[in-house]
């Protein structure tokens, strides 16, 4: 029962991962590409990771990859604002009108 | 196949249309955007094998990466930015 639920959540997460990568194709201008890869991207990290734990039971293991997931939640963010900060400061335009 | 080993070879074809991305990216920073996207998918990647061979301590390596990855994507970021000059 338990691994029926993990693999439900990582059939979840994988599926967020697609919507990502549509979204970076999708999107036209850079900053709403970042801003939903980067948002998605989390999300589907954060899912899996608590799948494979599930998964892993209750182990070291699984300590291990909550404090991955803790790692990557912490820094995730923090590069992808590093990234648009950059974008920004060195004058790449953002347009006003809302892009289709 | 198994269900882990599809979420695996999943994963690889994920990572090959962000590199599709990072080959097209009209911007530097569309690279690093996506760059960053392939190294938590890595990261992922990582795990999965290391729970289908049973292996825990592949789990350290995938924790190195993410943080070796955010460093260097923030430093490229801060090297764009600054034009080349670090200090």
């Amino acid at each position: 029962m338990i691994d029926l639920l993990a693999y439900l959540l990582i059939t979840i997460a994988l599926i967020f991962m697609a919507l990502g990568v549509i979204g970076l194709f999708r999107f036209k201008d850079f900053y709403s590409r970042i801003l939903i890869s980067a948002k998605i991207e989390t999300v589907g990290f954060l899912t899996i990771m608590i799948g494979f734990t599930i998964l892993s039971g209750l182990s070291y293991a699984a300590m291990k990859i909550l404090l991955i997931t803790l790692m990557v939640m912490i820094t995730n963010p923090l590069s992808t604002h590093a990234i648009a900060r950059s974008a920004f400061l060195s004058g790449y335009p953002i347009n006003q009108e809302p892009r289709r | 196949m198994t269900f882990l080993e599809t979420a695996l070879f999943v994963i690889a074809i994920y990572i090959a249309l962000v590199l599709v991305r990072v080959i097209l990216g009209p911007t530097i920073w569309d690279r690093l955007l996506g760059l960053n996207a392939i190294s938590a998918k890595i990261i992922m990647s990582i795990v999965i094998f290391s729970i289908i061979t049973e292996q825990p301590y592949l789990l350290d390596v995938a924790l190195v990466y993410a943080l070796l990855g955010f460093i260097g994507t923030v430093l490229i970021a801060r090297f764009i930015e600054k034009k080349g000059d670090i200090s």
